[in-house]
């Protein structure tokens, strides 16, 4: 605890409340206007714009990509190389509240004290020890921190540490475990919607936006595909009791308070969101007798773990077991799987996905002298996404699935597979029908009427 | 800011540690699972949930199965889902006396490789799961009574606070 009655407010700007010279005015005049409320602002900063703009993080993974993209970069040297950009947009963003009369200091996440394990590109906070920050801000200074960053010291003590990276969402985290460490009286996310919404505003454009939720929503809808706040970020804010907002740079919407739910009790239903970019493979075991049955799965399973899948949507029955994967895993996870051969007990299995490739066809001339070779076929659906309901004390409800599933079928919306907790229920469905599954769910639970 | 007492600023510890951090048993269970339905299967499953809804049955965890679907309820609501579904004239079965293990792990679709590992740590333990559900913080496996023990020992043993493959 500080030995002065600071009032700090933590704003994290994404992005694009950075991208252009206009929306870092924008932006810094919000913090200007808190340092004139009284409060000691601290800044966290994303890179500047999106994908396909020259400083977006995304366009610095292609910068190394690129070179040759057989070869897959050390993940030590892509944490190094999309640092870079938060480090120019914190330098600028700094220099724009100097021109403007207010001295800035930028931080790396090092220098601001962000402590992370080891695993490159999707580390974890262990410790924050803010010092610096505390000194900048003693000296007059507005912090104007790096997010998405940390540094590693390993066991060996190496100088200086390594940088690491947090993952995705990385500088909301950031912005909320700063918060927390400096126990400020808020931590303000902007972006570019006025809160969080009942559904991405692509899908349902007239999604209102929820003037309360509770920690644990936000963190079931940001688990789930919403992109206004990371769960981890919520997660930390639950647990610090640092009160969070989601704000737009770009407007005077008051937004969305994050708060506890002694605070407001949430809604039977908050929203609906989407995830995408998955690839569903359906294993089918039928071909097998349960002992050998067992043993591919074991073989699947293990494969899986080996070449470190990221597996949703997962199930097992008696007649095969079925699972999506990240479409970016997938065409690793293929190579190793499309013509897999397996003995097992004298019967030899052959793996095919989807219809036979060059190499099944191959892998069969080869085996038929064997005799006893039996195809287990893959069922692959390459464009899935995820579509989910979130909820508190609504997912028990008798007749849901129904209505859900219900729903879908009549408008031709296959379903592939589904998943369900106390707090959501997503169903995986084609790329393609995303946004109408999602809009066709909000409009059936009249998500519209939610505030 | 003259005046002010010195700095006092201490380490402060974050986010939740990576990999499984609890494995609960829940017991009371009952598993459905409906297969054989004729094509198209959609509306053969919409007729099952149907009825099972009209019954006023709460179900969990359902799955979709090639020819059918799977699902959770709680064991004293066995009897009225095979009354409801007698009426249909389908093909299930129900297995009752069933305990789920609750594997807790935070952001484990994140973790790669994890949800794999659980899977490849229960078929290895010889327990025959019968049902699996995954969720962003949690994994959940349908067991038999008898052996929901076994299992939740064995994941213990070897993966929670085991590092993970990175």
């Amino acid at each position: 605890m500080w030995g002065w009655p600071l009032r700090i407010k933590v704003m994290k700007f994404g992005g694009t409340s950075v991208a252009t010279p206009e929306a870092r005015l924008l932006s810094a005049m919000r913090v200007i206007s808190a340092k004139e409320q009284g409060f000691s602002p601290l800044v966290v900063v994303s890179a500047i714009g999106r994908k396909g703009q020259p400083y977006a993080t995304d366009t610095l993974i292609s910068m190394l990509r690129d070179i040759d993209p057989q070869v897959e970069p050390d993940a030590r040297e892509m944490d190094l190389l999309i640092a870079c950009g938060e480090i120019l947009s914190s330098v600028i963003f700094a220099h724009t509240l100097k021109t403007l009369g207010h001295p800035a200091q930028s931080f790396r996440g090092g220098q601001a004290g962000i402590r992370t394990d080891g695993v490159y590109g999707n580390a974890r906070i262990v410790s924050v020890h803010p010092v610096s920050l505390i000194k900048s801000i003693e000296r007059g200074f507005i912090p104007v921190l790096c997010g998405f960053q940390g540094v590693y010291v390993p066991g060996d003590g190496g100088p200086g540490g390594e940088l690491t990276t947090l993952g995705r969402g990385g500088s909301d985290t950031t912005a909320s475990a700063i918060g927390a460490a400096l126990k400020a009286d808020a931590v303000e996310i902007f972006t570019d919607v006025d809160g969080v919404k009942t559904a991405d505003p692509d899908a349902v454009n007239d999604a209102p936006t929820l003037r309360k939720v509770t920690y644990d929503e936000v963190a079931e809808i940001a688990h789930l595909g919403a992109k206004v706040v990371h769960p981890r970020a919520a997660e930390i804010a639950m647990n610090y009791d640092i009160p969070l907002w989601v704000k737009s740079t770009f407007s005077d919407d008051e937004g969305t308070e994050i708060v506890r739910r002694e605070v407001f009790p949430g809604r039977r239903l908050t929203g609906v969101t989407h995830t995408g970019k998955l690839v569903y493979l359906q294993f089918d075991l039928t071909c097998a007798p349960e002992a050998d049955r067992v043993a591919l799965e074991s073989r699947i399973f293990d494969l899986m773990a080996h070449y470190g899948a990221n597996l949703f949507m997962l199930n097992m029955s008696p007649g095969g077991t079925g699972f999506a994967v990240p479409r970016s895993q997938y065409p690793n996870l293929s190579s190793v799987f499309d013509g897999l051969v397996v003995p097992i007990n004298g019967t030899v299995y052959l793996i095919q996905i989807g219809h036979a490739s060059r190499q099944v066809e191959t892998q069969a001339g080869l085996l038929e002298p064997l005799g006893n070779v039996q195809r287990v076929r893959v069922e692959l659906t390459e464009g899935c996404s995820m579509v989910s309901m979130i909820g508190h004390e609504y997912m028990q409800q008798p007749g849901l699935f129904r209505t859900v599933l219900g729903i879908l079928h009549e408008n031709q919306i296959s379903v592939l597979q589904t998943s369900d907790s106390d707090f959501s229920l997503s169903v995986l469905v084609p790329e393609a029908d995303t946004m109408r599954a999602t809009r066709l769910l909000h409009d059936k639970f009249q998500l519209s009427a939610v505030v | 800011m003259s005046g002010n007492p010195p700095l006092q600023v201490a380490e402060t510890a974050f986010e939740k540690r990576r990999g499984i951090s609890n494995v609960e048993v829940r017991p009371g269970y009952a598993q459905v699972h409906v297969s054989r339905l004729p094509s198209p299967v959609m509306e053969g499953r919409l007729r099952v949930l149907g009825a099972v809804a009209d019954g006023g049955i709460s179900i969990d965890f359902l799955k979709l199965t090639g020819s059918g679907l799977s699902f959770v309820v709680p064991e004293d609501s066995a009897d009225l889902v095979s009354q409801a579904l007698a009426q249909l004239d389908i093909h299930f079965t129900i297995r009752a006396n069933r305990h789920i293990l609750l594997v807790h792990a935070v952001n484990m679709r994140d973790e790669e490789g994890l949800i794999a590992r659980i899977v490849l740590e229960s078929i290895a333990s010889g327990v025959r799961v019968d049902h699996v559900s995954d969720m962003h913080d949690r994994m959940l496996i349908v067991v038999d009574a008898e052996e929901a023990a076994k299992l939740k020992d064995r994941i213990e043993e070897n993966l929670v606070g085991v590092a993970l493959a990175h």
